[in-house]
């Protein structure tokens, strides 16, 4: 456990966290809850510069509550100026999957970053993955991001006061922001800064799984975010065209979903984790009307 | 029977017109069925609308949520509207839809009996008797006022009240006045109160938790385009609702949302309060959720003049003109306010209502109210309740459960009409097993483990009886369609033979 951790709440009522070394570093996990049906156990991959805490902080525990789930705390692997890869992260998921839920399948989560990894690992281990869900993912980083990449590694790079600034005007949707003060973001959106949360962005600006997508089998649900403007809409609809038993569903949210909109999302996960099937392969879930 | 000439011959009887038999009414309408009866022992609509009006009266959830997704309005005036304003947008809805000639005023439901031999309800109220295939209850859960037993009240030479009854008549205009309570009603009266009372006192049995509240004017503007791009309104809506569901997982006592509220609450508190002594007074001694969180940013300030003192106790009793707290303390009042809520553990109606072999449903539920869905009863066939056990939230806008029992319900109709069904009962099975599973999810949540006593509980069985323990979309989900297996059905043919 990380120190920083020991200060806080418990991330939810029973979690166990532990870690494993995987090619020399060492991966934290979390574990919580109990399945009270035969579905399998939720496995949640972050996004960039995030964390289980840090991203999952609503929806792990709230998880918890109807399912067993397990979330991995991604570490660096690579030192110096080795550039990280998908493998290197799919091997830290793989082995979280093999030491705390071994020989069973799995619902897959991942979100932004996370849904890249999880999308890269489902395709090349259809037999552990059997069901899949991608949070504002995407398969082929293009223009539109990489004009944000660069301009957020040049802000990086000059120390500027103002990155976070950026980061929070392309993480949060407009409709959310508008009603916001800087007294309001002052707490907590600003994205922690690291080696590694380097490495991470620089691997979003070249990712591309393009080839590996439709080799995915797993029963997929696709979530995607009306005002991302990191991972805007037109990349879910891309994974729900290419991937063959994939079910979309659409929230009205920026990129940041797990502080917009967590309980939706939940809604979704939660249903779909459930009962895959539900809805058959092609289908667009409806949008709760409250 | 005698009254025989008198009895009014109908489908459908609903009782109460708040926004839970309006909800259900509208929906009727809008499918097409026009043979009903709305039941209303006052002479308005409005329910807890009409009957509070006590001075600062508002809702607690954003009005763009807390109205009928089928009614909206867009020229609401603020972001939580006064109470006046929601009374008149429920007059609305009895109107628009044209719900007015079906309700009979002054028509308390004073017995409910179910006729075995014709397999109709006959209700008995003091405008007459109705007699219907199907009765719908929605008499509300805070709909009668509570008032304690407190020794000596009667000899009061003063005026008292309960705030769910006010009387205008009576001038606070330098009085000394005791408000009892420190609930939703009390935070919303005593700032009020304070701005005329000579001297206020607050009898405060237990803290509550207060945040602050977000509200504002809605300008002209907004409220034009509104009115111009209605799908605005509704993002908004889902928006308040998505926000109001984030909270559930403070009640579903995850540490680091618990401490979030915690530390919203108190430091609200610290903003408000400077004095430590009054801060620790008003610091509530439980787990946050537990009971209601209550919202307000004028209600902290109220103690920070010196015509308003906390006492820190309950009224335990009343000799002549001075009220004596718990605590010893003496107080001389010329008014006091009665803001001690309602009676909640069951609704008053289960008292009149008799079902199948003329069991009463009070007795039926000597251990607390139980419901299959939320909705049936055994015993109680062909009857429906609107906000029955497990309805309440903690958290959210009552008008989205009335919405999904409203479906459910409608849904209930339809299927006995399509398969040839007179008489729908709720399988004891059914309904056991429902309990089974509401436990289940009251497990781990702040009501059970915070440390608390409230009227959540029913004190019989300490069961969670009143509130829906999960998220609200998780009730509309599960219990806003009709689900005929839990159900017993008879034939109307049989009925025939
Ligand atoms: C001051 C106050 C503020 C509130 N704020 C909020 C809020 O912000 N958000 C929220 O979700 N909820 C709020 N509530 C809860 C509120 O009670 C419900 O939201 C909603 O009004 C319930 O509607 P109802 O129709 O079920 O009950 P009611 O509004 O109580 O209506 C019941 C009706 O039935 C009638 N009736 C009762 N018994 C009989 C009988 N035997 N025969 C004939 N008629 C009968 C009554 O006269 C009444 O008109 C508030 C309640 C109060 C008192």
């Amino acid at each position: 456990m990380k120190d920083t951790d020991t200060m806080m709440p418990p991330l939810a009522t029973g979690v166990v966290t532990r870690q494993i070394e995987v090619n020399g570093v060492r991966v934290t996990y979390h574990e919580a809850g109990q399945s009270n049906t035969s579905c399998p156990p939720i496995v949640m991959v972050h996004g960039s510069s995030g964390t289980t805490r840090g991203h999952f902080g609503f929806l792990f525990p709230m998880l918890a509550v109807r399912h067993r789930v397990i979330s991995v705390d991604l570490a660096n692997p690579v030192t110096g100026d080795d550039p990280l890869e998908l493998e290197h992260l799919e091997a830290q998921v793989l082995a979280v999957i093999a030491n705390a839920v071994p020989d069973q399948e799995i619902t897959l989560l991942g979100y932004s970053l996370g849904a890249a990894i999880a999308g890269f690992t489902a395709a090349r281990h259809p037999k552990i993955v059997c069901n899949l869900v991608l949070l504002a993912g995407w398969m082929k980083t293009d223009m539109q991001q990489l004009l944000f990449n660069r301009v957020w590694h040049e802000l990086r790079a000059l120390k500027s006061p103002k990155l976070d600034d950026f980061t929070v005007y392309g993480a949060f949707g407009a409709p959310f922001l508008s009603s916001k003060t800087f007294e309001d973001l002052a707490g907590g959106a600003a994205m922690p800064l690291d080696d590694f949360v380097d490495k991470q962005m620089e691997l979003n600006s070249r990712i591309d799984i393009v080839d590996l997508v439709p080799d995915i089998t797993a029963t997929t649900l696709i979530i995607a975010c009306s005002y991302d403007m990191m991972v805007p809409v037109h990349h879910s609809r891309a994974l729900f065209g290419t991937i063959e038993n994939a079910r979309y569903a659409e929230l009205a949210s920026g990129h940041a979903v797990v502080f917009e909109r967590p309980a939706e999302a939940l809604r979704l996960i939660d249903l779909f984790a459930a009962n895959p099937q539900e809805y058959p392969a092609g289908a667009t879930l409806p949008v709760v009307r409250p | 029977m005698t009254k025989q000439q008198s009895i009014h011959d109908t489908s459908i009887i609903i009782v109460g017109a708040g926004f839970g038999g309006l909800g259900m009414a509208m929906r009727l309408k809008e499918k097409g069925v026009d043979d009903f009866v709305i039941l209303e022992r006052a002479d308005d609509v409005g329910g807890a609308w009409r009957d509070n009006t006590y001075p600062g009266v508002a809702c607690d959830v954003p009005s763009h949520l807390y109205s009928f997704s089928y009614m909206p309005k867009a020229d609401w005036s603020r972001v939580f509207s006064p109470g006046g304003e929601i009374w008149s947008y429920l007059r609305d809805c009895a109107k628009k839809p044209g719900l007015v000639p079906h309700i009979h005023f002054g028509a308390e439901l004073l017995k409910a009996e179910w006729d075995e031999a014709s397999r109709r309800w006959l209700v008995e109220t003091p405008q007459g008797a109705w007699r219907a295939q199907y009765l719908i209850t929605a008499t509300g859960v805070l709909a009668d006022a509570h008032l304690p037993k407190i020794p000596g009240v009667q000899g009061f030479t003063g005026d008292a009240f309960h705030s769910a009854c006010w009387d205008h008549s009576i001038s606070l205009e330098g009085k000394r006045v005791g408000i009892v309570g420190s609930g939703a009603s009390a935070i919303q009266i005593v700032p009020e109160v304070a701005k005329t009372a000579s001297e206020l006192v607050v009898f405060q049995r237990s803290a509550p938790y207060i945040v602050p509240r977000p509200d504002r004017a809605y300008s002209s503007a907004e409220k034009r385009s509104f009115e111009r791009l209605p799908e605005s309104m509704d993002a908004l809506r889902s928006e308040i609702f998505w926000m109001g569901e984030y909270m559930f997982a403070q009640r579903r006592a995850v540490p680091a949302f618990v401490a979030e509220a915690r530390d919203m609450a108190l430091g609200h508190l610290a903003d408000q309060i400077s004095d430590p002594e009054l801060r620790d007074n008003l610091t509530p001694n439980y787990v946050i959720g537990c009971k209601r969180v209550l919202i307000a940013n004028n209600y902290y300030p109220a103690f920070n003049q010196d015509h308003v003192t906390l006492e820190t106790s309950a009224l335990e009793k009343v000799d002549g003109s001075t009220a004596i707290a718990v605590s010893g303390k003496e107080y001389d009042l010329d008014v006091l306010i009665f803001a001690t809520g309602f009676e909640a553990p069951e609704p008053p109606v289960a008292h009149v209502v008799y079902g199948r072999g003329g069991v009463k449903l009070a007795d039926q539920w000597d251990q607390g109210m139980q419901a299959y869905d939320s909705t049936a009863v055994p015993n109680f066939p062909n009857m429906f309740m609107v906000l029955g056990p497990n309805t309440g939230l903690g958290h959210h806008s009552m008008v989205y459960m009335i919405e999904a029992q409203a479906d459910y319900i409608l849904g209930a109709l339809e299927h006995a009409k399509k398969h040839g069904v007179e008489v729908l009962e709720a399988k004891p099975e059914a309904e056991a097993e429902y309990l089974l599973d509401i436990e289940k999810r009251s497990k781990g949540t702040v009501w059970l483990d915070g440390g608390c006593k409230f009227w959540y509980r029913d004190p019989r069985s300490d069961r969670l009886t009143v509130l829906w323990p999960d998220f609200a979309y998780a009730f509309r989900d599960e219990n806003g369609t009709f689900h005929p297996e839990g159900y017993s059905e008879t034939a109307a043919s049989t009925a025939a033979e």
